[in-house]
This record gives C-alpha cells, sequence and structure tokens, in this order.
C-alpha cells in the first residue's frame, strides 16, 4: 500500500510527490469504527459488572 | 470572574439548570460542524466515485471555515477561560487513578470529578486543533493554485516538492479528521453523554447533572 501519490514530471526524472495517497481513507474510517466498538463494547461490560456487583 | 463562572452564575437564576454554553458558542460549534462536514463531503465523495464540481464549494466553505476558526481563537483567548479546555496535572492524576482502578480492581483511589470538561474531551480538543490548523493552514496555502473572483492564482511561489508536502499535510490531516468526527458523533449519541449534547443544543445542565458530574472548584458554580 502506498502512503504517497506520485506523478511522473514532464522534465523527466524522479516521481513527483503529489499528496497523501487516498487509499488509505478506508483504514481512517476503519480506525474510526474500530475505536467506536471497542469503546462500546468496554462500557458495556463494565457496566455489566457494576450491575452485578450491585 | 471567568467566563464559566459568569455563565454558571447566570444559569443560577434559572432553578435547577446550569449554563454550559452561551449561544454564540453554540452557534460557532453548529456552524463549524456544518462547514467540516461539508468539506468532507466535497473532499471525499469524489475521491470515492460521486463526480462533481467540487472545487468551488469546497474552498469556499474553507475560507469560511478559516475565519470561524479564526474568531474562536481570539474569542478562547480574550472572552472565555482559555484554561478550561488546558489538560493538567489534575486530569494525568485523575486519568492515572480511572486507569489504576480498571486495572487493580477498584483498589485504587477514586478520580476526582472533572471541571468543565474532563481530561479526554480536552486532549480530544487537543487533537480535533491540530487536525484543523492543518488544515486550514495548508488549505489557504492551497488557495494560491486556483483563479477565484478575489485573486489570480500563482503557484510559483513554492516549488513542486514543497506543494507536494503541503498536500500530503492537507490530506492526511483530512483523513484524520473523519476519523476523529466519527468518535466525535459516537459520544454525542452515547445516553451517558446525551447531557452534553442536549447543551449543546439548548445551553444547559440541569444542577443535579452539574453536582453528579462535575467538580464545584474546578467549574464553579455562584449558590445565590
Amino acid at each position: 500500500m502506498e502512503l504517497f501519490r506520485y506523478s511522473t514530471s514532464i522534465y523527466g526524472g524522479s516521481d513527483l510527490l503529489i499528496g497523501a495517497s487516498w487509499d488509505l481513507l478506508p483504514w481512517f474510517v476503519a480506525a474510526g469504527a474500530a475505536f467506536i466498538v471497542l469503546h462500546a463494547l468496554v462500557k458495556a461490560v463494565g457496566s455489566r459488572r457494576a450491575d452485578q456487583s450491585h | 470572574m471567568s467566563v464559566s463562572q459568569a455563565n454558571v452564575s447566570a444559569a443560577a437564576s434559572a432553578p435547577g439548570r446550569i449554563r454550559r454554553h452561551l449561544l454564540v458558542d453554540r452557534v460557532y460549534h453548529w456552524l463549524m460542524a456544518a462547514c467540516v462536514l461539508t468539506l468532507m463531503a466535497t473532499a471525499f465523495l469524489p475521491i470515492i466515485g460521486y463526480k462533481f464540481e467540487w472545487l468551488g464549494l469546497h474552498w469556499t466553505i474553507g475560507v469560511v471555515l478559516s475565519a470561524l476558526v479564526a474568531i474562536h481563537i481570539v474569542r478562547a483567548v480574550v472572552w472565555q477561560d482559555f484554561w478550561a479546555m488546558v489538560f493538567d496535572g489534575v486530569d494525568i492524576r485523575n486519568g492515572w487513578r480511572r486507569i489504576a482502578g480498571v486495572l487493580g480492581g477498584g483498589r485504587a483511589p477514586a478520580p476526582g470529578k472533572p471541571g468543565k470538561y474532563n481530561g479526554l474531551q480536552k486532549l480530544y480538543h487537543a487533537g480535533i486543533a491540530v487536525l484543523v490548523l492543518a488544515i486550514v493552514a495548508s488549505g489557504l496555502l492551497m488557495l494560491l493554485k486556483i483563479d477565484t473572483p478575489l485573486w489570480r492564482r500563482n503557484p510559483y511561489v513554492l516549488a513542486d516538492y514543497q506543494w507536494g508536502w503541503i498536500y500530503v499535510v492537507h490530506g492526511f490531516a483530512a483523513m484524520a479528521l473523519v476519523t476523529m468526527v466519527m468518535i466525535h458523533i459516537y459520544f454525542a449519541l452515547r445516553p451517558d453523554e446525551w447531557r452534553l449534547t442536549r447543551s449543546m443544543f439548548r445551553g444547559w445542565i440541569t444542577r443535579r447533572e452539574y453536582e453528579e458530574h462535575h467538580d464545584k472548584q474546578r467549574w464553579a458554580a455562584d449558590e445565590t
């Protein structure tokens, strides 16, 4: 997976950096979803334990 | 008297309610939310396949967001209680006690209550501030690459590789902002955080919520 986007320079030579790779966008969305699921699970387990201890 | 104290003092006249956000701050929040969501839509919808003329709307809303951020910075420094949003030693101690309580099965001392904002809210705000400032700064520079009714493009002020890094900063910060916005909306929708979401619509929390969730010493109420 590429981190950056490149284009070929019209003057030849090495590729030109033109920005971040948009292939990474699903990973950022997945990171948000993973945080949400993990937090919701931790809170659910915590509240269940609290209910049982009471 | 700080703005936080003044807010609480003003609300003390309304029985059972503590003012949390002034109208101007709520309007700012929702304007910023509308700008960020519009910018994310105009940036990412074309990338995932919904093609439309996105650039005009994107840079126009970007300029509006930049102005809003500038106003917010001045307001936060001059009129609001700036330090209420700064992560401090008490937040570190409370965070550590919370972690120790979870790992130690509840044997650690109980964490204290937060002031107006808890430690994680402050860290989240710091993260959002870094991302938005990076997006605004790189976006304002990128305006030099397009013609608008107000100025002509002049991309020659920077070298190609410098423009590349500016686009990298803009792109990575924008994608990270997607993650942060998802988390923000999740917390806003959680029932146990609903008092905070309601306060961003209506401006207040109840006195019971204030006493249950906040440290009076750190977010002082005027008991009149």
